[in-house]
């Protein structure tokens, strides 16, 4: 048996699936190798990008880039490989006190990945995106050599690779800071919100709260459009939690994780069947107000809690669609993209929708901006294609942009907004789909 | 702990899981062929785990300096060590490949244990956990050089078990099939018969504390290397194994 090195490899929204020569080490001079071996490398992280930025001709896996290299327990600043996971640095730092500053809503993430995408959370309007607290890191550049970058080094490289969707080079080690904790739980507030006019009220009223999401029916039309379960925490004092919380405040059960075992087969999510999720979600919840401690995997991670759930979209997969509209426009153009998902009964299991903060203008290739995000999954099918087009036209038309991680089929206008990232030597299939203008 | 081959993957998966499970360690010693690259791994476990540790120099390929295990003291020994080499096509008559495959995986290798192995003897408690290989149940024509180097590691381990049974150490040898390694990838490897180093290192683990004598790493390769042992010789030999 000689090694072959091509395999299928897709990513989160299990669409597309590509067949290319994928490599993982933790050797630097065999990265570089590898670097200078091949002329289109990109790196992958562990493959939560839903499309196909992560996906190339010459695939770099940085799981065997999975150690801790240090930790400053008393400034809470971590330094690590970049193919550790989230969900590794929270295992390490939450009993001693120390909770991201900025997480996505998985756990699943490396660190490679979350300064490549420069992941956001809930709170960004509060505390910025994920590279607001990376002090530096060191990549591997084109020319095969490794730099650090930081705000005083390489500067040019280091904002150029944040948000830079891998396409400066592999980043190899990180270091960032972290935010003090004295519990390993939040304080939450759920709200419902009979249609959007309510819901975007709340988010005003909540501007004080440093992590604010709403999930959003989307299948709602006419009054109750935008009706939504808005929800807002902080992260628990040890003196304010229940007695039976405080003796371990910083010490999570174990909890067992079932596993979606295969891909369910392409009728069981239908319009139907999110129509009856969407109700029962919306309804769980009796009272108007509910105030609740949760453990932070509640909070941040719902999701996590089921093992591989992107199978449920079944074999051909599901894109998710997130975009920001600038505030000034904001609400005028959520109410036209839920109004056009409405129409397409094409719904979707999960909406999310966050108001962003003010942007860092260093951090030119960030998503983010001032205003309104909503994110949605849709599932493959023959009239995604439609909807997409349909979606692109009202984000344009209020001057709004596609979240690039999460990208996999839009318009090339919405998503052509890195600067300084072209290189030869690392190249996505999204980047290329995207410079050559087609979606 | 003392760990033999602290670069491989498995050892390193294992010490995490020992570490996960609330064992504990004074100190950690990494035998190490690498020491540099050991490094790393010693400063992830002061991180992750604030476990100390110690990177011994220890290359079986070159002359072995016992002054240095000396003051190396502790009730469970795991070891990884081992070396694939040139399979038979490219490497079977190449002779220093065929020393190396020997030396690390058996002719070397054994003595280190057997220094181990006394003193654990001589405190009459202690485990060691040596990785061999199902390679080394039957002489297949593609790589039986090393197999024939994990035959007689696992011969030796089924007598040094036998050996200090009364003596109150316990011998687990643990006989992997495919892993998901450095070493194989890129191979076309069947995942329902390949396990991921931390899978691997979970089982181990259970075998450990389950005092096994020998334990596949995944149940299926005890059924597929019952299967291997028993076809009989002259339709074996026949076989592109
Ligand atoms: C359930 C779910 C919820 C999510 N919620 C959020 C959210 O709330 N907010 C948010 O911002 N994102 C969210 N995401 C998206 C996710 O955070 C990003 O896609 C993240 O980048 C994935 O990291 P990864 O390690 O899996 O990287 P991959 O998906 O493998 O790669 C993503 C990008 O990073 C690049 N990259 C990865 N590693 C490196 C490296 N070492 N060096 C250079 N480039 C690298 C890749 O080239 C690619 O462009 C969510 C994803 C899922 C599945």
């Amino acid at each position: 048996m000689k090694p072959n090195f091509v395999q299928k490899v897709t990513n989160w929204g299990n669409f597309p699936i590509v067949e290319k020569e994928m490599k993982s080490d933790d050797s630097v001079s065999k990265i570089k190798q590898f670097v200078r071996d091949n002329n289109e490398v990109i790196a992958r992280g562990n493959g939560r990008c839903y499309g196909d930025a992560s996906l190339g001709e010459h695939i770099f896996s940085t799981k065997r880039l999975n150690k801790f290299i240090s930790f400053d327990r008393l400034n809470g600043i971590i330094e690590c490989e970049s193919g550790v996971l989230l969900s590794e640095v929270l295992e390490v730092t939450v009993p001693q006190g120390y909770f991201l500053y900025v997480t996505p809503g998985t756990k699943f993430v490396s660190v490679g990945g979350a300064i490549a995408s420069d992941v956001h959370g809930k709170n960004h309007h509060a505390e910025g995106c994920f590279s607001e607290y990376v002090t530096e890191f060191k990549l591997l550049n084109e020319n095969s050599e490794v730099i650090t970058c930081s705000r005083e080094e390489n500067t040019d490289k280091f904002w150029a690779t944040i948000g830079g969707m891998g396409l400066t080079g592999i980043i190899l080690s990180a270091k960032f800071k972290l935010k003090n904790i004295e519990s390993a739980y939040i304080r939450q507030e759920s709200i419902k919100a009979e249609n959007l006019d309510e819901v975007f009220k709340l988010f005003d009223e909540s501007e004080d709260w440093t992590y604010n999401v709403a999930w959003i029916d989307c299948f709602q039309k006419g009054k109750n459009l935008g009706r939504s379960i808005l929800m807002r925490g902080e992260h628990a004092l040890k003196a304010e939690l229940p007695s039976n919380l405080q003796k371990k405040s910083l010490k999570l059960k174990e909890k067992f994780k079932p596993t979606v075992p295969f891909y369910f087969p392409g009728f069981v999510l239908n319009a139907l069947t999110i129509k009856i999720f969407n109700f029962l979600y919306y309804n769980k919840q009796t009272k108007k107000q509910l105030n609740n401690f949760i453990d932070y995997e509640t909070f941040f991670y719902p999701l996590d809690v089921i093992n591989d759930w992107n199978k449920i979209y079944g074999k051909s997969g599901f894109i998710q669609y997130q975009m920001v509209i600038p505030k000034e426009n904001g609400k005028e153009g959520m109410r036209q993209i839920l109004d056009a998902i409405a129409k397409s009964g094409n719904g979707s299991f999960l909406a999310v929708l966050k108001l962003f903060g003010k942007d860092n203008p260093l951090a030119y290739n960030s998503f983010p901006k001032e205003g309104y995000t909503l994110a949605l999954d849709f599932k493959v099918n023959k009239g995604l294609k439609k909807l997409v087009e349909q979606l692109d036209t009202i984000v344009e038309n209020f001057g709004g942009r596609i979240y690039l991680t999460k990208d996999s089929m839009s318009k090339s206008s919405l998503t052509n907004y890195l600067q300084n990232v072209d290189s030869s030597k690392f190249v996505s299939l999204q980047h290329k789909r995207i410079l050559s203008g087609g979606n | 702990m003392i760990v033999l081959g602290s670069n491989s993957e498995v050892a390193q998966a294992f010490v995490e899981e020992c570490l996960a499970q609330g064992e504990k360690f004074p100190t950690i010693y990494l035998l190490s062929s690498n020491p540099e690259t050991t490094e790393k791994f010693a400063g992830h476990l002061q991180v992750k785990f604030l476990q100390n540790s110690e990177i011994i120099p220890l290359d079986l390929m070159k002359e072995i300096d016992y002054k240095a295990l000396e003051n190396i003291n502790s009730d469970l020994l795991f070891c990884a060590s081992g070396y694939l080499g040139l399979g038979t096509e490219e490497g079977l008559y190449d002779d220093e490949n065929t020393t190396q495959i020997i030396d690390v995986n058996y002719a070397k290798l054994v003595p280190v244990l057997n220094f181990f192995a006394k003193k654990m003897e001589s405190k009459r408690s202690g485990t060691m956990i040596v990785l061999s290989s199902v390679a080394g149940e039957r002489g297949r024509q593609s790589n039986f050089i090393y197999g024939s180097a994990k035959a007689g590691l696992t011969a030796y381990l089924s007598g040094l078990r036998n050996y200090l049974f009364d003596k109150k150490v316990h011998v687990l040898t643990v006989k992997p099939g495919f892993m998901e390694t450095k070493m194989t990838e890129g191979l076309p490897l069947n995942p329902a018969l390949t396990a991921t180093p931390k899978k691997a290192a979970a089982g181990i683990y259970k075998a450990y504390k389950n005092k096994k004598d020998v334990a596949y790493v995944l149940p299926i390769w005890a059924i597929i290397m019952m299967i291997i042992r028993n076809i009989p010789e002259f339709i074996f030999k026949k076989l592109k194994l």
